[in-house]
């Protein structure tokens, strides 16, 4: 069984729908924007800034090549984002189903089943900005001689993919924890239990992957990471003064009004949208890219 | 073995392997082995073996490493937050065909064989095994700083690198990350 390389699935996003929608909308709040990157040859030209068909077709089969060898991480990495990006959609699926039938009395006992709950939400996030920290060491290893060569190659790879990280930060944070998340999540984290951690799908996928036995300990270790990431996160989202409010107006801006509560946008958005794998299989393209273009 | 028994046990048996085989389709990615172009990477030499002979940032540059793989490692040299090229050493080991374009080489520094890739990028062939190459982002470089760029490297210690002898590729070598959070 073929598995598609990045490249293939670079071609096979697509050119519009909610999730792209939603990342122009989230994109208008971003300095330098963002572009919905589909073609590879595109891509390509834009590294090496040149178009000679013969040298683009050497660097294509070259990325061909590194993302089908699995020690490479290349597609570890995109399985990390889909196992996340299942998990959201299941997650989100259930807690709509909770919000319809809240108004259904024959159905009520089906809202009451499934607390979201800001915990839960919590670990979600956590669970994303793990699985990010992990897909990046498969991308680009562990580069640079010393602790602070890896964190500077982390917050570069971030500030490159600041559309990716504004959409975690307004979707997964700010709409459904509201303006205080960022501040409220280590609290949280702490509240949450191993309950919690279990009834999220990705946790499943990803407990072999994650340092440490038992949920105790992955819980510790989504909390280091959380906490890691928020010194970042908190900057970043000063800098661009993000705000569940600014959320909610920019993708209206593309995706149309929304009436409802901005906790019940959150959960729309994690149920019909896709920008965290999205995003991601724009992410590890430019970087294989990249790579192809320098070995050929 | 009564007759209904081997059947249970067959059937049990060929259940056991389909769900075995369903659940571990996901984790396909996360089995060892599958090297680049199945060259073992006892072969090839580890990126980390590239980062010091990088040149040092000038005042008012930066250099940030990016990836860090076997045979290759990639930095970004950036003017003023601005980024201006992609520096890369790897072992063409994996890719000996990327040799091939150094045979026609009429150019030579610091007395390797030098190239132009195309219109943005300039590449060495240091000691016939690694390839050295500055390719140049967002406004660029011309071809003259892109050799200063290469020359800066420390090309004489490059093509002293031999793969160390490791023992064979562990899991732990695989994943890398277990090593930086414990």
């Amino acid at each position: 069984m073929a598995r598609p390389t990045v490249l293939e699935r670079l071609e096979r996003l697509p050119r519009r729908g909610l999730t792209v929608l939603a990342l122009q909308g989230i994109s208008t709040l971003v300095p330098g924007g963002w572009t919905n990157i589909r073609s590879a040859e595109a891509l390509i030209k834009e590294v090496i800034g040149d178009d000679d068909p013969a040298l683009i077709a050497r660097i294509r089969s070259r990325a061909d090549l590194l993302s089908r060898a699995r020690a490479e991480g290349y597609g570890r990495a995109l399985s990390l984002y889909d196992a996340v990006n299942r998990s959201q959609h299941a997650a989100g699926r259930v807690r709509l189903l909770a919000t319809v039938s809240a108004g259904l009395p024959l159905l009520k006992r089906l809202a009451d089943l499934t607390p979201p709950g800001d915990t839960l939400q919590a670990v979600d996030l956590s669970l994303k900005v793990a699985a990010e920290l992990l897909a990046f060491t498969q991308v680009n290893g562990l580069p640079g001689d010393s602790f602070g060569a890896f964190g500077a190659a982390l917050a570069d790879y971030a500030g490159e993919a600041r559309v990716r990280m504004a959409a975690l930060i307004c979707f997964d944070a700010l709409l459904p924890l509201g303006d205080q998340a960022l501040q409220r999540l280590d609290g949280l984290l702490g509240a949450a239990g191993h309950k919690d951690l279990q009834r999220l799908p990705a946790y499943r996928q990803m407990a072999g992957l994650m340092p440490g036995r038992g949920d105790q300990a992955h819980l510790s270790f989504l909390r280091r990471g959380v906490n890691q990431w928020l010194g970042w996160a908190g900057g970043f989202s000063s800098e661009l003064a993000l705000t569940a409010q600014s959320a909610v107006q920019a993708v209206e801006s593309t995706l149309g009004p929304w009436q409802g509560r901005l906790d019940q946008f959150a959960v729309f958005l994690d149920a019909f949208t896709d920008t965290y794998a999205h995003t991601g299989v724009q992410a590890v393209a430019r970087r294989l890219v990249e790579r192809a273009a320098a070995e050929v | 073995m009564p007759r209904f028994l081997r059947w249970i046990l067959a059937l049990s048996l060929a259940g056991g392997l389909l769900v075995g085989a369903v659940v571990l389709l996901p984790f396909a990615d996360w089995l060892p082995g599958g090297t680049v172009g199945d060259v073992p990477t006892q072969q090839v030499v580890n990126g980390t073996a590239f980062n010091r002979l990088f040149p040092a940032a000038a005042p008012g540059e930066e250099l940030v490493f990016s990836q860090e793989k076997r045979g290759f490692s990639e930095a970004r040299l950036k003017r003023s937050g601005e980024l201006v090229a992609l520096l890369a050493i790897s072992d063409t080991t994996t890719a000996p065909e990327a040799r091939d374009k150094f045979a026609a080489a009429t150019n030579s520094l610091a007395g390797w064989p030098l190239v132009e890739q195309g219109s943005q990028a300039s590449a060495v062939l240091v000691g016939g095994r690694f390839q050295v190459k500055v390719i140049s982002q967002g406004v660029g470089l011309d071809a003259q700083a892109r050799h200063e760029l290469l020359e800066s490297f420390d090309l004489k210690a490059l093509a002293a690198v031999r793969p160390r002898r490791i023992g064979p590729s562990t899991p732990a070598a695989t994943f890398p990350s277990l090593r930086l959070v414990r």
